[in-house]
């Protein structure tokens, strides 16, 4: 911009008489030359303006005894006082814990699955037998969480559910996985899997996909076998695209997928399942307390930038890679 | 006796055909070049030495065995692919060192023999650095180093020059010769460049649409080109060909005569292509030459030399002529004259070098 912006001020130098408002006009005529591009930009700066800058003006309820009959500017300031309340609260501790552990479990488990994923699928050769398997594993994705759940609830039923069938074939009792407190993270993280991992391994495939051919060509000549072009070819070309999802990723570690977890959980395995935003969710919309909620959020979201940021300067150190 | 041999090579993608059979013995230390247009199949026929492409017909002998068959691995060859194929991530170091540590080659081994081939290429002070950080020539330096390293049977070049301007391929040109000449390992080397295989090699091989039109020394090939094909391909300008009628004493072309004492032998009347090389022309008639009357189009200084763009009739011609410092002499040239010894001529129809005087 910077720079368009100089150069057509070079060109507009001539025709403004008057030096002070110089500037005015360059920019006057700056607009009236590239408009289209303005146009064209406009739609987004609209979008973000409406639905992601207008409610930050919302945010200060979290500093606020808010009313919903006051209003957002003529409700009272009360400082840190919902973060206070907030961080004497073991509700919300504990969903704050919760959402570091799926987090944590999530990224161990769930950031390689479809790196794994996307290497396997480079190694078939057959086409017809990729693309099928290929096309399976992205299905999951296109379908809504709530059927996702509906599938995970049927599965694990104590009754009908097939995990329970084949538990019965060894002569085992039903579990009753979805009202157990432990269970509930590893059949959350593994529907996540189930879920995205296939359509998460694009990505990955498109970097694949982009490595230079011949590299192999010259590692086979060498006498590389394709484990050790896994490892010394492919694995390190798409390092960079691998940090830069790793940074998008540790972004969103607050951000765990909520709508699953409210479809999944029951009071009953609050003590592990309950997450931030669910807890938000709940304070929020059903016990009233916006403000609370608020505060509940505005953290989440510091955390996060914070995590992202912090990802993000590590991996421009130590890699040369970095999102910004 | 790790010498190279190829017979009736085939390669075919399904029902396409693209190399149709070729024969060709490479010697043991011999630097062989493979020259042709685009898409002649001199890369298909590279790689299949290589073993990067299936061989579909014919035995393909490396040293003696027969490799048809055989991994590319165990078949001892190093190749140096146009694009360098170095590793982005790897240092010039790793990269070179990458084959041999495949090879479980010992570490300290490795690192003198590493210590040894960048101090022939030069790149003794780059070898911590990646190849993004490298010029271009450097990374050719590099994919060489790679190749070396491993001291192969045969090194296997596919292009590796053309991403160079032309000034670094000149310099590299003479580097890789002189690589040769010191290493003396057998070499086949991939080019689209006429002026880089004649510099190179021992022997060329000018193939053109799958298959060879002629194996000869650089020489060889431009003293007596087996076709109009490869008359027409070494040499730059390439050899001018015109279309003409044999008499008993010479050729026509158009409405000039060619005097070719000695070399007709009752051929009179058969169609012909008489082909003169653009240096073989004399501004000033000689002993035994006859004038060719032409319309000079353009004049374009090369220093030394000019090239002089001409026609004669319908047929364009280029010639050359030296300049003695000035071109103003040129400008007025309305007539060259053709040496009879020099003059070639072919088949009218198949194109085949006609030596009519034998
Ligand atoms: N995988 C393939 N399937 C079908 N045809 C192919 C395939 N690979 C190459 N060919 C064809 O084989 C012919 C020879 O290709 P090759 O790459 O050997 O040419 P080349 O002589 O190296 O040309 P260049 O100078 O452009 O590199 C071309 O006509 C090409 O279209
Ligand atoms: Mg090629």
């Amino acid at each position: 911009m910077a720079d368009q912006t100089s150069s057509s001020g070079a060109i507009a130098k001539p025709k403004s008489t008057a030096t002070d408002n110089s500037r005015w006009a360059q920019t006057v005529d700056h607009f009236k030359r590239e408009w289209q591009l303005y146009v064209m930009l406009a739609p987004t700066i609209i979008w973000f303006i409406v639905f992601l800058y207008k409610p930050m003006y919302g945010l200060q309820i979290a500093f606020k005894d808010y009313s919903i009959f006051r209003g957002v500017a003529a409700s009272p300031w009360v400082g840190f006082e919902h973060f206070e309340t907030l961080f004497s609260n073991d509700q919300f501790i504990r969903a704050v814990m919760n959402t570091i552990k799926i987090s944590a479990l999530n990224l161990l488990f769930g950031f390689p699955a479809p790196i794994i994923l996307a290497l396997m699928f480079n190694e078939i050769l057959h086409a017809t037998y990729k693309k099928t398997a290929q096309t399976i594993v992205y299905l999951p994705h296109f379908i809504s969480s709530v059927i996702i759940s509906g599938i995970v609830i049927t599965a694990f039923s104590p009754t009908a559910g097939i995990v329970n069938t084949v538990i019965g074939w060894f002569g085992f009792d039903p579990v009753y996985f979805l009202t157990q407190p432990e269970w509930f993270r590893p059949i959350f993280v593994g529907t996540g899997i189930w879920q995205e991992a296939g359509f998460g391994s694009i990505v990955f495939l498109a970097a694949i996909a982009g490595v230079n051919p011949s590299l192999y060509e010259s590692a086979v000549v060498d006498g590389a076998n394709r484990w050790q072009m896994m490892w010394k070819i492919t694995i390190p070309s798409i390092l960079p695209t691998i940090l830069i999802m790793l940074i998008i990723r540790i972004g969103n570690i607050m951000e765990v997928s909520w709508e699953l977890v409210i479809l999944l959980y029951q009071p009953a395995t609050y003590e592990t399942a309950d997450v931030v935003n669910t807890w938000v969710y709940r304070q929020g919309l059903q016990s009233g307390q916006y403000d609370l909620a608020a505060a509940a959020g505005l953290f989440n979201a510091v955390v996060a930038f914070v995590l992202v940021m912090t990802a993000n300067s590590l991996s421009r150190r130590f890699s040369r890679t970095s999102l910004w | 006796m790790a010498g190279v041999e190829l017979e009736g090579i085939v390669k075919a993608y399904g029902a396409l055909q693209v190399v149709h059979g070729i024969d060709l013995n490479v010697a043991e230390k011999e630097f062989v070049v493979l020259v042709g247009p685009s898409g002649c199949g001199k890369s298909t026929t590279l790689r299949m030495i290589a073993g990067l492409e299936e061989i579909t017909d014919g035995t393909l002998t490396i040293d003696g065995r027969m490799m048809n068959r055989v991994a590319p691995k165990d078949r001892d060859v190093a190749m140096v692919f146009q694009n360098y194929a170095l590793y982005p991530h790897l240092n010039v170091a790793d990269n070179m060192a990458f084959g041999l540590r495949i090879r479980k080659m010992p570490k300290d081994q490795i690192k003198s023999t590493i210590a040894d081939v960048a101090e022939i290429l030069g790149l003794t002070e780059y070898l911590e650095r990646r190849p993004a950080d490298l010029s271009g020539g450097q990374r050719q330096r590099v994919a060489m180093g790679r190749a070396i390293v491993r001291h192969p049977k045969v090194f296997l070049f596919d292009e590796p020059l053309s991403n160079l301007d032309a000034k670094l391929r000149t310099q590299m040109r003479a580097e890789i010769k002189r690589l040769h000449n010191r290493l003396g390992v057998t070499s086949v080397y991939v080019t689209h460049d006429q002026v880089e295989a004649m510099t190179l090699a021992d022997r060329i091989v000018v193939m053109n649409d799958g298959a060879i039109e002629q194996v000869g020394t650089p020489m060889e090939l431009f003293n007596n080109p087996a076709n109009t094909f490869v008359a027409g391909f070494l040499g730059s300008p390439p050899m001018n060909q015109m279309r003409g009628t044999l008499t008993d004493t010479g050729a026509v072309i158009g409405d000039a005569e060619i005097a070719l004492p000695g070399q007709i032998n009752g051929h009179a009347g058969r169609d012909v292509i008489v082909g003169i090389r653009p240096e073989h022309v004399t501004l000033l008639p000689s002993e035994q030459s006859s004038a060719l009357p032409i319309a000079l189009d353009l004049v374009e200084p090369l220093g030394s030399e000019a090239l002089l763009h001409a026609r004669h009739g319908d047929t364009a011609m280029v010639f050359k002529a030296e300049t003695h410092g000035s071109i103003d002499h040129l400008s007025g040239v309305d007539t060259v004259h053709v040496p009879a010894g020099l003059v070639k001529l072919f088949d009218a129809e198949t194109g085949r070098a006609l030596s009519l005087g034998a």
